[in-house]
């Protein structure tokens, strides 16, 4: 290693005396270590919750509804509102100007507006 | 809080042996970043932002492990390529623990923890935390680093908790805590957090961070790699603000007004103007040219020479092929052969040919005018003698011979009747236009008005051929791009194939029974060009219509969209030299665009309730009556980084008022330090002498197991 990194130490040394299992022993090298987690889907349907009882709080059912308001909305270029909507591309517009940058646009730019809405096509 | 990628790297903590093993150690395990310290101190002793990353160092190969941001100046050592940030959390809970140990092995070792981690331990997590995220932080903790005892509380209420201790919120309250992945609005009633009424919404700094990134770089794409994460953070602590009114603000921008001028802010990348090439002067230029000329004669005596020497070397060949011709001439007929046998000629004639060619290529490289290559008064039976003579009498070489005097007579034959021809036509197109002169002479008026007509006949003839064929579209390609319609070719194509797939299937087949049946698959074969010919011809018309019209007429202008077609296609851009506002990202609408999604999550998709509209399901949710819910509302308290956007306050409790009965009390106050109170709380927390009633012990830990995690349950207020 090159000294300036050792003295910045930045590098989290393999073996640390305060722990009872070090981290090679616990991930030998060389195996292979396969998917040992799981993501918060997963994990939210393991804990089984609606075997629980409904008024019990638990991370699921804390999460807030829908707004009750109707969405507004935004064109997807320039932020303002939107009362337009473009038919080929689906995106939503401000003015005719907007409407004809949209058009320019290449497909993966729209793409990518799409997506900061969540709205894009994704193919499986 | 500074910008991560500013952050100092945290020294290692001298002290660590110091502390007693009661003294517990505090760790707020936040979205964004991890603190560490010790209870009853002011602040935290250690934080860094809660990412690994592992990546190749590059000199010896190996994988190795780097935690929080570093120095970036450090990081060419490293091989980032197929690494990246990677994060614990997903949303808030904990789910990847090997990243995890990474980060708290990092934690306690910058604390400066040496042989063992025996202190007890205090660590934040989300409210209602699933009980497998728990318990395997509860097993990292307890057998990995083998620590004492632990207890896990949720970092808002330690802020809350911190902030009723100086004085800024009630025992009554509504912690309001928006943090880096999601959102909470959590009810305090007594001291003590209603889990039942609290609210989340998965929102948080992350969203909007990566929202400016993404509208950044899609409004700036050559610029993208100048726009990362860290910067983009950088520039949404110094520049993003919450609009009090959303709408009002946008029109404001929208109209472009002074104001909105003013509220625009600028970020100017680095950039050079390029140096300007000078203008050479006059002695270069002429040393220039004098350098070009003598380039041009060095290549004109090149050329020379050359062709000097093919000149002599024709000269000798032709004298060679004289002598040649000379002893023939002395010599008896019968040792001609003999003769000729060093050579490779076979008769008087080749040789006599040869001798014509090469004269022939003299006059060229001299550059003397050509003899009429063809003598026409050689007449051809002498010039190929063994065309006419029947095979059977010539030896094989002799029939060799016959071949290739066929092939010469052919050829020349059919070079002399495309000649005639092309006099022919010339002769006619003279004798038209000699036609159409006089036509001119006559009655110039009604001949130019017979041209118009004609040329606007072909126009629209070709024009509407286009149309046919394209569909009225710029597309010349003639394919079927996205979300247009067939063009009229097209669909008369589709139109036959299903008439004719329908006619087929019913009655008696009588297809093919007639033969213009059969020209139902020209039409409908998917080239179906059949008067590209015919296309070709009208376009060299109408271009030696259009000559004509320019010569005679001095009004007439061709049209230019068939003209010049191809050429009108696309715009390009005109080129112009880069200035130094093509490197500036200027911020205007996302200055407030993209905090505003806190509280209209819709707008990136999210459909979940905004900030102020948590407020309310919350309360809704509270089993209490309205009096307990107005004193809820007079102490309003909002924490977590995003309390640090300004304007976010008002903004917030102009949404409350919406919702609340009219004239209700409301208060809406922020945390003294939003970022760092919730480590502190906690540090107050288990600095007092009763925190150990709320720990689990790694004795009780092994005798049940998961089930005392699952009933385990912080009370805040000891």
């Amino acid at each position: 290693m090159e000294p300036e990194v050792v003295s910045s130490e930045m590098v989290l040394p393999a073996a640390l005396p305060f722990k009872r299992v070090q981290m090679s022993d616990k991930y030998p090298k060389g195996q292979s270590r396969g998917r040992h987690w799981k993501h918060l889907k997963q994990i939210v349907q393991a804990e089984n919750y609606s075997s629980l009882p409904a008024h019990e709080p638990n991370y699921l059912n804390i999460e807030s509804p829908p707004s009750m308001y109707p969405s507004k909305k935004y064109c997807d270029i320039t932020g303002f509102e939107a009362p337009y909507t473009d038919p080929r591309t689906s995106l939503r517009y401000a003015n005719p100007g907007v409407f004809k940058r949209i058009r320019g646009l290449p497909d993966d730019q729209i793409q990518r507006y799409l997506t900061l809405r969540n709205a894009a096509i994704v193919l499986r | 809080m500074p910008p991560p990628s500013t952050m100092a790297r945290p020294s290692r903590q001298p002290d660590y042996v110091r502390f007693s093993p009661t003294t517990p150690i505090v760790i707020d395990n936040g979205g964004s970043i991890f603190r560490i310290g010790w209870a009853g101190e002011s602040d935290p002793r250690v934080s860094f932002r809660n990412v690994v990353q592992r990546p190749r160092h590059k000199a010896s190969g190996e994988t190795v492990t780097i935690v929080g941001d570093n120095d970036p100046a450090l990081m060419k050592y490293f091989d980032c390529t197929r690494t990246s940030h990677r994060s614990p959390f997903d949303a808030n809970v904990v789910y990847q623990f090997e990243n995890m140990e990474y980060i708290l092995d990092y934690g306690f070792e910058r604390l400066g923890a040496t042989s063992q981690v025996d202190h007890p331990i205090l660590m934040t997590e989300c409210i209602r935390n699933p009980l497998n995220s728990r318990s395997k932080m509860a097993e990292l903790l307890f057998e990995t680093y083998g620590v004492p005892s632990i207890a896990f509380g949720v970092d808002a209420v330690f802020s809350y908790k911190l902030n009723q201790q100086l004085g800024r919120c009630n025992e009554e309250g509504l912690a309001v805590c928006s943090g880096f992945s999601t959102s909470h609005v959590i009810p305090i009633v007594k001291g003590e957090p209603v889990a039942e009424a609290c609210c989340r919404t998965n929102i948080g700094g992350f969203h909007v961070t990566d929202y400016l990134k993404q509208l950044l770089s899609l409004k700036y794409p050559h610029h993208i790699s100048n726009i990362t994460w860290e910067k983009s953070e950088e520039l949404k602590m110094e520049h993003c603000y919450v609009a009090l009114d959303f709408a009002s603000e946008l029109q404001l921008f929208q109209k472009g007004n002074e104001i909105a001028k003013e509220k625009t802010r600028c970020w100017q990348l680095p950039w050079v103007p390029p140096t300007q090439a000078e203008i050479p002067s006059e002695e270069e230029l002429a040393r220039r040219a004098a350098l070009k000329e003598k380039q041009g004669q060095r290549l004109r005596d090149m050329a020379a020479a050359r062709k000097s020497l093919r000149i002599t070397e024709l000269e000798n060949e032709l004298n060679s092929l004289e002598d040649l011709l000379q002893q023939i001439d002395e010599v008896e007929e019968p040792e001609v052969l003999s003769v000729l046998s060093g050579t490779k000629y076979f008769s008087r004639q080749e040789l006599e040919s040869a001798i014509l060619r090469v004269t022939q290529s003299l006059r060229k490289a001299k550059g003397e005018p050509l003899e009429p290559e063809e003598k026409t008064d050689v007449p051809l039976s002498e010039k190929y003698p063994l065309v006419s003579v029947p095979d059977d009498i010539l030896s094989p070489e002799q029939l060799k011979e016959k071949k290739r005097q066929i092939f010469l007579k052919t050829t020349s034959e059919g070079r002399l009747l495309a000649k005639r021809k092309r006099i022919e036509e010339e002769a006619m197109r003279e004798r038209q236009n000699q036609l159409e002169e006089e036509k001119r002479l006559e009655n110039p008026e009604l001949y130019l008005e017979q041209l118009h007509i004609k040329y606007r006949e072909l126009c629209e003839k070709i024009e509407s051929r286009k149309r046919f064929k394209t569909n009225g579209n710029q597309n010349v390609s003639g394919g079927v791009g996205r979300g247009e319609r067939l063009s009229a070719a097209q669909k008369e194509r589709m139109r036959l194939l299903t008439s004719a797939a329908f006619d087929r299937g019913k009655g008696e087949d009588t297809f093919g029974a007639r033969d213009e049946d059969w020209q139902l698959y020209k039409l409908m074969s998917k080239d179906n060009d059949d008067d590209d010919n015919g296309q070709e011809e009208d376009e060299a018309e109408l271009a030696r219509l259009t000559c004509r019209l320019q010569d005679i007429d001095p009004n007439f202008i061709p049209k230019p969209d068939l003209v010049q077609l191809q050429a009108t296609t696309a715009e390009f851009p005109k080129f112009r030299p880069q200035t130094a506002e093509d490197f500036q990202i200027v911020l205007d609408v996302e200055r407030f665009r993209c905090p505003e999604v806190l509280f209209q999550p819709n707008m990136i998709g999210i459909d979940q309730a905004g900030l102020d509209e948590m407020t309310g399901i919350s309360l809704r949710r509270l089993s209490f009556d309205d009096s307990m819910k107005d004193e809820i509302t007079k102490s309003i308290f909002v924490t977590g980084g995003n309390a640090l956007l300004p304007g976010l306050l008002p903004r917030l409790e102009a949404g409350i008022r919406q919702i609340r009965p009219y004239l209700s009390p409301l208060k809406v106050v922020r945390a003294y330090d939003p970022i760092l109170d919730a480590w502190r709380g906690a540090a107050v927390y288990a600095n007092s002498p009763l925190f150990s009633s709320q720990t689990l012990s790694i004795q009780d830990y092994f005798e049940k197991g998961e089930d005392l995690l699952r009933q385990y349950n912080i009370k805040y207020t000891i």
